[in-house]
């Protein structure tokens, strides 16, 4: 049928148009900002000796908000500079990819802090967020560029095996959780924002 | 059922390759080749194919240039393209709203 073709293509057309349309802006200098904090709040946390579950988890969990707005604050300025709409789709699209892991990671950080279990917890806590940051960058990566896909799984590989190994030993990790989160959260962004800068890949457009 | 329509759409972007390549560029400033080619799984000679018959109908434009000392090749929809893209989508919505149902 003539229509059906028609149809055919056009929904062809928008799901191209959408795939296109893919969420680049200000990338670099976010992923630069989150991973300038991740190494400064794995600095306090190791220099203060933050070692509990409650001040392990305060800290970082306050570092996660503040990254969220700074995030957001990094995003607007820039949209409000290039004369595009905020919430345009990528951008709509990018949250709520990353909504749903956020959103149970934090809740999974509230919990462990407000337990205020025993501080060995600290390393399971991190090694959690990591995979749970790792699922939100993946499924984001749909809608951004292809690099963001394989950070979400270094993230995601790098916890499994690092959860799969204390199983198969049955030991702990014998690592410091600060150093954890500073090494994915600090160094992994700082490394992929300095790629997306070298490269040039730092484009704006949402 | 009016065929009208039909013979008027555009025969340049009304192949399958070169409406993909003109979806992907009418919601991006621009695109690499890289990008192009990746997202739409075609081979670099197909789209160079394409490419260069929507270059030829004046609807696409390609700029070449260097970033760290690789070449990079970026197209962009033109103002003619864009024209044409919206005028075939268009076309489209017309014959689907003929041959519905009343």
């Amino acid at each position: 049928m003539e229509s059906n073709w028609a149809a055919e293509n056009l929904q062809t057309i928008r799901t191209l148009m959408e795939r296109s349309a893919v969420y680049r802006r200000a990338l670099a200098p976010i992923m630069l900002f989150a991973g300038a904090l991740g190494v400064v709040a794995a600095g306090i946390g190791l220099g203060c000796h933050l070692n509990s579950m409650r001040a392990f988890g305060t800290l970082w969990l306050g570092t996660a908000i503040v990254v969220v707005a700074g995030t957001l604050l990094i995003a607007r300025r820039q949209a409000f500079k290039d004369r595009e709409p905020f919430w345009s789709p990528p951008t709509r699209r990018v949250a709520q990819a990353l909504l749903p892991p956020l959103t149970a990671g934090m809740c999974l950080g509230v919990v462990f802090t407000s337990a205020d279990l025993d501080d060995g917890f600290t390393v399971l806590l991190a090694l959690l967020w990591v995979l749970f940051y790792g699922c939100g960058l993946h499924a984001a990566g749909f809608f951004a560029p292809r690099g963001v896909k394989l950070l979400g799984w270094a993230f995601i590989a790098c916890a499994c095996l690092l959860l799969l190994r204390a199983v198969i030993t049955n030991s702990d990790l014998n690592l410091k959780a600060h150093w954890l989160m500073g090494f994915f959260f600090g160094g992994l962004h700082l490394a992929y924002g300095a790629y997306l800068y070298l490269t040039g890949k730092g484009k704006n457009a949402a | 059922m009016n065929p009208e329509p039909f013979l008027q759409l555009d025969r340049v972007i009304h192949e399958k390759g070169r409406l993909a390549i003109m979806s992907m560029l009418a919601a991006s400033p621009e695109l690499s080749f890289t990008e192009l080619r990746d997202a739409l799984a075609m081979t670099d000679g197909n789209l160079t194919t394409h490419i260069r018959a929507l270059q030829e109908a004046g609807y696409v434009a390609v700029a070449k240039s260097f970033q760290n000392r690789r070449p990079l090749t970026t197209c962009s929809l033109t103002a003619a393209g864009r024209k044409a893209f919206t005028g075939y989508i268009n076309l489209l919505e017309r014959i689907v709203q003929q041959n519905r149902p009343k």
